[in-house]
C-alpha cells in the first residue's frame, strides 16, 4: 500500500529508539493473516522493521498509553487518535511530556476484518472532516488545512425516524447486545477504574442481560461520552452484535456542536463543555 | 436493623387539618425498622421537643424522622431536640408533609393522607441508612485584610484594629484618603472633608494593628474562611520610606511637571510626589513614567535614537537622608488572613462619549470632581473658582445632572444616588465663594432623600438663589468666551438657551478601575456594571456568597459618606465577629471523595462552584480531595462525576436511592 508512510514510521521508530528519546514504540504490523493489521509495541530499533502502515491500520492506539503513564512511548496517530490523546491530556489521564505523537495525514481506513482487508472506507471516514491530527510532535504527510463540516447525514436520518420508530429501532438494537464490554474496554474514554456497571451499591443498571438494562447500560455509557467522543469508531468495530453504537456518540456530538459549539479532541488546554460557562451558549442553539 | 421513631406533627390545623394524622400513624407503623410512632399538636413546642427526647431514651430509638414542615423551617431545631437526647443530630430526617403536602392538597384530603403516609416511607428508608456525622473545628487565622484605603476602608480597618485584631490595610494609590480626600466640603453640613478625613488617616498611620500598604495591590488570594492565603504586590516607589523623613525636598525640587490624577487634571504633580500635602503615608513615590532619569534609562536600554534625555536626579543628589533608591523592586507580600473586606471605592463616569456636552473637548466644561479640586483651599488654585481657559472667575455656571446616570444609551440606567446633593452643595458653594454668582441646575428629578437633605437642596434653592431647571441639555457649543448651553425646561414646555461662563457636568458613579479583576481574584461575583454583589441586598448586605469575604462602602454601588462609613462600620462587625471565635466548626454535610474510584481527570475540580476541590499527588497520580472548609455540599462533583468517586454525605447515592425504592419498589 502506501510504502512510503510506513518507511517514514519505521525510519522515525528506529530514530527515536536509537537516541532513546522515548522506550517504546506503539504502531501497527501486518497480522498474521497477512491482510490486516495489527498493534506492535517496539522496544528494540532493530525491532522497527516490522512497522507498518497502511488503510487496514484501523485501531485507535491511544488507549495503549494508560498502561505507559510512567515510560516515554511513542505513538502511531491518526487524527481521531491524536484527539483521543488530546482527550486524555484534557482529562489529565497522560503527561504530554511522557508521550510522543508520530501523527499521520490520514486518507481513511478501510472496514478490515480478520481475513479480508475490505475496500469499503470506514464509516467514520466518509464524510471524516479533520485529515491533519491536532496535535503531533512528528507529521508523517503534507498537512492538509482545508477542513470541512461534518454533514451528519447518517444522524439526520435517525433524527427524522420519529419518537416511535427511533425507540423501536434502538430497542431492537440493544436488545441483541450481550454485555461483553468490549466497547468499554476498547474506548479510550473508558479508563474508571471502577465502572458504574460494576457497582452493585448502588445497583444503576443491572448485570442481567435483558432489555431495560442493556438499555440503561448503552445509554448510560453513551453520556459518558458525551462532548468526549472522538469518533474512532473503536466500540462500533468491536461490537459482536453489530450495534450502531457511533450513530448513539454522533448524535451526542452533533448536540454538543450545536449548543457549544464545541469539537472534543482539538484543543489540550480546553475545559469540558460541561463544566464550563459562558453567558452565550444562553442562546437557542442554531439549528 | 436501626430503631426508627416517627414524630408526626399535626402544626395546628396546618397539616392535621387535611391529612389524616391517625391513618398515617397506623400506616407507618408497618414500615421496616419503625419501632415508635408519635403524634404531637406542635413538636417544635418545647413540650413537643420534650416528648421527642424522652420518646428516643425510653424506647431506645436510633434513628428519628420528624414528619412535619420544611427543613429550613426547623432542621436546626429538631437536630439539637435528636441532640439533647444523645443522639447523633444526623440521624434524624424530616419528612415535609406542610409545604410539599397539606398546603398544596387542602382539596384533595385522601390523596394527601396517602401522600404524606409516602413520604414518610421514603424518609424512614432513607434515615434507616444515615450514619453518624460529626462537624470538624478548623483553625482561625486572627487578622483581616481590607482592599482599599477610602473612606469605608479606614473606617473597617479602624474599627477591626479598635476590637483588638490585627489588620493589613492594602491601597493601591500611595496614600489612603480615596475619593473623600478629593472633595472641599461634605454635604448637608458643610464640614470640611479633609478636616473630618485626615484624623483618621493619621489614626491608621499610627495605629499598632494596622499594616498600612499602599501602592500595593492584592494579587492572588486561596483559601476559605479563617484561612486566606494572599499575595500582595508592593510596587517599587523607589523611595527607601524607611529612611525617608517626608521632608518634602524632592518634590519641591523635581523639574518635572505632569498632570496630576488627584487633582483630576486641574493642576500638576511633579514626578517625585505625594498626591497631596496630607497624604498618609506622607512620603514620596517616583512615578517611573513620566521620571526623567527613568526617561533616560528607557533611552539607553531602547537604544534609541535622537538627542539623549538629560540623566536627571535631582531629588537623588538633594534628599538630605539619600533615601532614593533606583534598585528598588516589587516585592511580594504574604500574608494568611482570616477575613477580607472589599472596599474599592468608586470612579466617576467618563463623559467623553457625551458628543453633545463636547465630548471633553470645550475647556471649560468640567467634571464636577475637577470643580471639587477648583474649590478646595488646598487644590491647585488655592480656592479660587477660576475657568480652566483663561483663569477668570465665572459668573454664570450650570450644572448638568445625570451624566452618565439614568440613561440607559450609555449603558448607565442606574441612579448614581450622590450627584442631585453634591450639585445642590456646590452651587450653595460657588455662591459663598463669590456671592456674584449665578448657578443653574438641569436635573431630571431631585433625589433628597436622606436626613437633612430635602432641607438642603431647599436652602440652595431659597437662599442661595440657585436656579433648578427641569429638563435634559441637548448641546453645548462655545460661542467667543461664552458657552451656549441649549435645552429644554420641561416644565413651562419651552427651549431655554443659557450663555454660561462655565458648565459642570454631574458625572455618575462607576466601579473603581480593576474592580472585576478584584472580584475575580476574590472569586465574589460582580454585576453588568463591574459593582460587587452582597448576598442578600436587604439581609445581608455586608456580606458576599464567599464566607469570610465582606463588601463595603461604594465598590457595591453608588452610596455617600455616611453610608459608606455605616457599611465599613457593619463589614468591621461581622469580621469581628468571625475573629472572635478560635476556631470555625464546619458542617459536616459535605462531599468525599473515594480515593480509589478517582481518575484524576479534574472535571469536579473544574465544575466546582466553591473551588472546594485541590488536586492531590497519590500513589503516582494526581486524584481530587475536597476541602471540607469550602464545600457547601452542592452535590455538583456527585453529579459529574462518571465514576461515582465524589459522594455527599447525608444524602448519598445508596440514600436517595433507597427513597426511590420506598416510593417504587
Amino acid at each position: 500500500m502506501d510504502d512510503k508512510i510506513t518507511l517514514a514510521v519505521r525510519e522515525k521508530a528506529k530514530e527515536l529508539l536509537e537516541q532513546k528519546v522515548v522506550d517504546c514504540f506503539i504502531g501497527y504490523e501486518k497480522a498474521t493473516d497477512n491482510l490486516t493489521s495489527r498493534p506492535l509495541f517496539v522496544y528494540k530499533p532493530e525491532q522497527a522493521e516490522r512497522l507498518v502502515f497502511d488503510n487496514t491500520c484501523v485501531h485507535n492506539l491511544s488507549k495503549y498509553l494508560l498502561n505507559k503513564k510512567d515510560t516515554k512511548t511513542a505513538v502511531v496517530a491518526k487524527p481521531c487518535d491524536a484527539r483521543a490523546i488530546v482527550v486524555l491530556l484534557n482529562e489529565n489521564q497522560v503527561q504530554r511530556e511522557k508521550i510522543y505523537i508520530i501523527g499521520i495525514v490520514c486518507p481513511g481506513v478501510v472496514d478490515s476484518r480478520w481475513g479480508s482487508a475490505g475496500t469499503e472506507p470506514e464509516v467514520r471516514c466518509q464524510g471524516c472532516p479533520q485529515h491533519t491530527p491536532p496535535l503531533y510532535d512528528f507529521l508523517i504527510g503534507e498537512p492538509t488545512d482545508e477542513v470541512e463540516q461534518d454533514a451528519y447525514t447518517d444522524v439526520t436520518a435517525m433524527e427524522e425516524m420519529g419518537d416511535a420508530d427511533r425507540e423501536a429501532f434502538w430497542k431492537e438494537q440493544f436488545q441483541r447486545c450481550i454485555r461483553c464490554y468490549a466497547c468499554r474496554n476498547v474506548c479510550p474514554g473508558c479508563y474508571c477504574p471502577v465502572c458504574f456497571v460494576d457497582l452493585k451499591e448502588p445497583l444503576w443498571a443491572g448485570i442481567r442481560v435483558a432489555p431495560g438494562e442493556n438499555w440503561m447500560w448503552n445509554n448510560i455509557r453513551a453520556f459518558h461520552l458525551l462532548g468526549r467522543c472522538i469518533d474512532c469508531n473503536g466500540c462500533q468495530r468491536v461490537c459482536p452484535v453489530n450495534i450502531p453504537l457511533m450513530l448513539l456518540n454522533r448524535k451526542l456530538k452533533k448536540e454538543v456542536a450545536q449548543a457549544f459549539a464545541f469539537i472534543p479532541g482539538m484543543d489540550p488546554k480546553a475545559l469540558a463543555p460541561l463544566a464550563t460557562f459562558k453567558k452565550e451558549e444562553l442562546a437557542e442553539p442554531s439549528k | 436493623m436501626p430503631r426508627v421513631g416517627v414524630f408526626l406533627c399535626h402544626c395546628g390545623t396546618n397539616i392535621a387539618g387535611v391529612v389524616d394524622i391517625p391513618t398515617v400513624a397506623e400506616a407507618v407503623k408497618q414500615f421496616p425498622g419503625v419501632v415508635y410512632v408519635d403524634d404531637n399538636k406542635f413538636s417544635c413546642s418545647e413540650p413537643g421537643q420534650a416528648a421527642i427526647r424522652q420518646s428516643i431514651i425510653d424506647n431506645g430509638l436510633d434513628r428519628v424522622v420528624i414528619s412535619a414542615c420544611s427543613p429550613r423551617m426547623h432542621e436546626i431545631t429538631f437536630r439539637k431536640a435528636v441532640s439533647a437526647a444523645g443522639l447523633n443530630p444526623y440521624l434524624m430526617e424530616i419528612a415535609n408533609i406542610r409545604e410539599h403536602c397539606s398546603w398544596v392538597h387542602s382539596d384533595n384530603k385522601e390523596a394527601a393522607t396517602e401522600k404524606a403516609i409516602e413520604l414518610v416511607k421514603m424518609a424512614v428508608a432513607k434515615v434507616s441508612l444515615h450514619q453518624e456525622l460529626f462537624r470538624k473545628r478548623i483553625s482561625m487565622e486572627k487578622k483581616a485584610l481590607v482592599i482599599g484605603g477610602g473612606i469605608a476602608g479606614i473606617q473597617a480597618a479602624l474599627d477591626i484594629a479598635n476590637a483588638g485584631h490585627q489588620v493589613i490595610l492594602v491601597e493601591r494609590e500611595p496614600t489612603i484618603g480615596g475619593r473623600m480626600a478629593q472633595l472641599d466640603k461634605t454635604f448637608p453640613t458643610l464640614d470640611c472633608s479633609a478636616c473630618i478625613l485626615s484624623p483618621k488617616m493619621v489614626d491608621v498611620s499610627q495605629h499598632p494593628n494596622i499594616r498600612l500598604l499602599t501602592y500595593s495591590e492584592v494579587e492572588k488570594v486561596q483559601g476559605f474562611v479563617g484561612n486566606f492565603e494572599v499575595e500582595i504586590r508592593q510596587r517599587a516607589r523607589y523611595v527607601n520610606h524607611t529612611t525617608c523623613t517626608g521632608c518634602g525636598i524632592c518634590w519641591q525640587k523635581c523639574p518635572e511637571k505632569v498632570p496630576g490624577e488627584f487633582e483630576e487634571g486641574t493642576g500638576q504633580r511633579t514626578s517625585v510626589y505625594i498626591p497631596f500635602p496630607q497624604a498618609v503615608p506622607s512620603k514620596p513615590v517616583i512615578d517611573t513614567v513620566s521620571c526623567r532619569y527613568f526617561k533616560y534609562l528607557d533611552f539607553i536600554d531602547k537604544k534609541m535614537e535622537g538627542k539623549k534625555p538629560p540623566p536627571c536626579r535631582i531629588c537623588e543628589k538633594l534628599c538630605p537622608p539619600q533615601a532614593i533608591d533606583w534598585e528598588q523592586k516589587d516585592e511580594i507580600i504574604r500574608e494568611t488572613v482570616g477575613a477580607i473586606v472589599v472596599a474599592t471605592g468608586f470612579k466617576t463616569f467618563d463623559h467623553s462619549v457625551y458628543g453633545e456636552y463636547g465630548g471633553g473637548r470645550i475647556p471649560d466644561v468640567i467634571t464636577s470632581l475637577q470643580l471639587e479640586r477648583l474649590m478646595n483651599a488646598s487644590g491647585p488654585t488655592l480656592g479660587e473658582v477660576v475657568r480652566p481657559s483663561d483663569g477668570t472667575h465665572p459668573k454664570t455656571v450650570v450644572f448638568l445632572s445625570c451624566v452618565g446616570s439614568r440613561d440607559e444609551a450609555k449603558g448607565r440606567p442606574y441612579c448614581s444616588k450622590i450627584c442631585c446633593m453634591y450639585m445642590a452643595k456646590q452651587a450653595l458653594m460657588l455662591k459663598e465663594h463669590d456671592p456674584g454668582v449665578q448657578s443653574y441646575i438641569f436635573y431630571i428629578d431631585i433625589r433628597a432623600g436622606g436626613k437633612d437633605f430635602e432641607e438642603f437642596t431647599r436652602r440652595a434653592q431659597e437662599e442661595f438663589g440657585v436656579l433648578y431647571l427641569r429638563g435634559r441639555v441637548s448641546k453645548i457649543y462655545q460661542d467667543d468666551k461664552k458657552l451656549m448651553v441649549c435645552g429644554e425646561d420641561s416644565l413651562i414646555g419651552r427651549p431655554v438657551e443659557i450663555a454660561a461662563d462655565m458648565v459642570v457636568l454631574a458625572t455618575g458613579v462607576e466601579p473603581s478601575e480593576g474592580a472585576a479583576k478584584v472580584a475575580q481574584t476574590l472569586n465574589i461575583s460582580y454585576d453588568t456594571y463591574g459593582f460587587m454583589v452582597e448576598a442578600h441586598p436587604k439581609l445581608r448586605p455586608v456580606e458576599t456568597n464567599t464566607d469570610g469575604i465582606l463588601v463595603a462602602g461604594a465598590c457595591v454601588g453608588p452610596r455617600d459618606i455616611p453610608d459608606s462609613v455605616a457599611h465599613g462600620g457593619a463589614a468591621a462587625a461581622k469580621v469581628i465577629g468571625l475573629l472572635s471565635q478560635d476556631t470555625l466548626t464546619t458542617e459536616p454535610l459535605t462531599a468525599a471523595i473515594d480515593a480509589s474510584r478517582c481518575t484524576g481527570c479534574l472535571l469536579c475540580s473544574q465544575i466546582c462552584p466553591f473551588q472546594a476541590i485541590d488536586m492531590v499527588p497519590a500513589n503516582g497520580k494526581s486524584i481530587a480531595v475536597v476541602n471540607e472548609g469550602l464545600c457547601k455540599g452542592c452535590g455538583l462533583c456527585v453529579a459529574a462525576c462518571r465514576s461515582t468517586a465524589p459522594s455527599l454525605k447525608g444524602y448519598t447515592d445508596a440514600q436517595i436511592l433507597s427513597e426511590v425504592l420506598a416510593l417504587c419498589p
